[in-house]
């Protein structure tokens, strides 16, 4: 019982870890918090859905993230650049709008009924583990959860890229000063945030339904994850993604009238001790 | 502000609202005027901790469907009158309130934003969830006694009755806050908005003065769901849901938040624009995700904000209309 329920945890937290490294990544450099980042992960995952049901899964899983990819760099373009001189609070309000319109495109588009993207053949069986049966599919989740956080942080350290994103995230202005084109690096940043939660949304497709409230679940407990972990640190998310998943799943097992509570009472636990997260450091 | 031009204001904004509901007959007028008037009351309650903290709540709804809840608990226990059940909600309202706010207005910018969101969405989902009792998803019918406030039901209950006990109490609820907010608390406070470092190093103690304003507004924002439990005799977890808070805060941004009256305003704008859309409202998400992109990039102040830059200019036209006229008679 208990490693099913570790394993679910676990598939849990590697899809709040996809989610919340581009929510990071753009607080990083934009300073903006995207309250959009859920309605963008359900937008992926509907784009997904029609992907998949007229070719596969395999080309939903990149095409999807693709589409949200140039979505992301027009909405730094065309939103968060313009934006940039105005006060964080309005901006964050701007992606406010942006959440209803989206929301509301989602419904016109695809309606309100409960769908789903079907398991990909090649995933489609049990592994046995110590007794355990689990479905290969959401193995595969994990897999994807590590891959984005071992990929992005071997691109953050090691790339020059990488670096420069780092730097613009410290300090924007010195960094420009020193060459740096941070719209450009703005624009891409902004772009694989973007496709990040499109990935998360394909991902999340065959095993959790799509409908139109599966943006404020995620993003919720994407906000748990980014405020706990401390705003723009890619690390604590990560971390506290994965402690999120496993407080979850154990809850919804050995508590579940409380199960929705314990996140946040993390939350609230983690805050009276670090106003400002486990690994922020900026007031 | 001086005292007499505000107590001029309130005497004649409770008489505007008498007048309104005496000379509007459509039943169906008076209860769109009376829900945007208790949204008004509920905005106000966001709009006061936006004015004074600087801070942005996405789930106040918490404390309006908290209210409701309260209400009807109390009632359904039958453990005390309905005047008193409203007081002991709106006090277990400024406490709790003030208990989390010592510790939540501590959290740094936007990510004051998140925690309000996430502790909404967790008091929905924990209502809405719980059997039994409260009602679950189900919600929950407030049964009030045969008279309230000394009224009987048939008379309180009136959409024109109704309609005047919201928009006296909206009235009376901004002219209690700019009063205290002249007081030198509304200056702590502004001072502690503006740059709380450089008002603790001048000896002001930033943090108490702070929650009390979030408990504040929690209580005003609590008054409104009140108010929604008398009109509607009903309470629902829908009333907790965070895009209920998000709503409110646009009507808050639209109508600007800089003066006291400019959320109520946003919200009376809300509930009239909506019901102009009529036939195109399964839209209204859309429509009004545009228009709050729109007034946030073009009038980050609102519409209070545009009034009132509308009437500066105005006030300052005529001289300066009349100083070139000068100038040339000069050279002449």
């Amino acid at each position: 019982m208990s490693l099913v329920n570790l394993f679910n945890g676990l598939v849990y937290g590697s899809l709040l870890i996809v989610m919340c490294s581009g929510l990071a990544l753009i607080y990083g450099l934009r300073r903006v918090v995207n309250f959009a980042h859920g309605s963008l992960y359900m937008l992926g995952a509907y784009i997904g859905y029609s992907i998949a049901s007229v070719s596969n899964f395999w080309v939903a899983l990149v095409c999807a993230p693709l589409a949200m990819a140039v979505f992301g760099v027009l909405l730094d373009r065309y939103g968060f650049r313009l934006l940039q001189k105005r006060e964080p609070l309005s901006v964050v309000l701007v992606t406010f709008g942006l959440l209803l319109v989206i929301e509301d495109a989602v419904q016109s588009v695809w309606g309100k009924a409960n769908l789903s993207i079907p398991t990909p053949q090649a995933l489609d069986f049990t592994v046995e583990v110590l007794g355990a049966s689990l479905p290969a599919y959401r193995i595969g989740v994990i897999v994807v959860g590590l891959a984005v956080a071992v990929g992005l942080t071997l691109w953050l350290r090691l790339s020059k890229a990488g670096l420069s994103v780092r730097a613009a995230s410290t300090d924007p202005v010195t960094t420009a000063m020193q060459g740096v084109n941070t719209d450009a690096l703005s624009a891409l940043v902004v772009g694989v945030g973007t496709a990040l939660a499109g990935l998360a949304g394909v991902v999340a497709g065959p095993f959790l339904s799509l409908s139109p409230a599966m943006s404020s679940d995620v993003l919720i407990d994407s906000f748990v994850v980014v405020v706990v972990g401390g705003l723009g640190s890619l690390m604590g998310a990560f971390i506290v993604a994965m402690v999120l998943g496993l407080v979850q799943s154990f809850g919804a097992v050995h508590l579940p009238d409380s199960a929705v509570l314990l996140p946040f009472l993390l939350m609230v636990a983690i805050l009276i001790w670090r106003p400002e997260g486990l690994a922020g450091n900026r007031s | 502000m001086n005292m007499i031009s505000l107590t001029l204001r309130t005497v004649a904004a409770l008489l505007l609202g008498a007048a309104a509901a005496r000379l509007i007959a459509s039943e169906t007028v008076l209860s769109l005027l009376t829900q945007a008037t208790i949204f008004g009351v509920f905005a106000t309650g966001i709009g006061v901790l936006l004015r004074q903290n600087g801070a942005v709540s996405f789930g106040h709804a918490l404390f309006y469907g908290g209210a409701g809840y309260g209400v009807g608990l109390l009632l359904k226990l039958q453990w005390t009158g309905a005047e008193a059940a409203i007081a002991l909600t709106l006090l277990a309202i400024a406490a709790s309130a003030f208990l989390m706010g010592l510790v939540i207005v501590r959290v740094p910018g936007i990510a004051f934003g998140m925690v309000t969101l996430a502790m909404g969405q967790v008091s929905f989902l924990a209502v809405s969830r719980a059997r039994g009792f409260i009602g679950g998803a189900d919600g929950l019918t407030i049964e009030w006694p045969a008279t309230v406030f000394g009224l009987p039901q048939s008379v309180l209950f009136r959409p024109d009755n109704l309609f005047l006990l919201s928009w006296s109490v909206l009235v009376l609820v901004i002219a209690g806050l700019s009063l205290v907010f002249r007081s030198r608390f509304g200056s702590i406070t502004e001072a502690a908005r503006d740059n709380e470092e450089r008002a603790r190093f001048i000896g002001i103690a930033t943090l108490v003065p702070r929650a009390v304003i979030y408990a504040l507004s929690a209580v005003v924002a609590g008054i409104g769901g009140v108010l929604s439990a008398l009109n509607s005799g009903f309470v629902s977890p829908e009333s907790l849901h965070w895009s209920l808070s998000g709503m409110t805060l646009m009507m808050v941004i639209v109508g600007g938040a800089k003066p006291l009256w400019g959320p109520a305003l946003g919200a009376i704008v809300y509930f009239l624009f909506k019901d102009v859309l009529g036939d195109y409202a399964t839209h209204w998400m859309a429509v009004f995700g545009v228009v709050l992109i729109v007034v946030i990039v073009f009038a980050p102040h609102g519409l209070a904000g545009s009034i009132q830059l509308m009437r500066r200019t105005r006030q300052r036209a005529p001289t300066a209309a009349a100083a070139p006229i000068r100038t040339a008679q000069a050279h002449k």
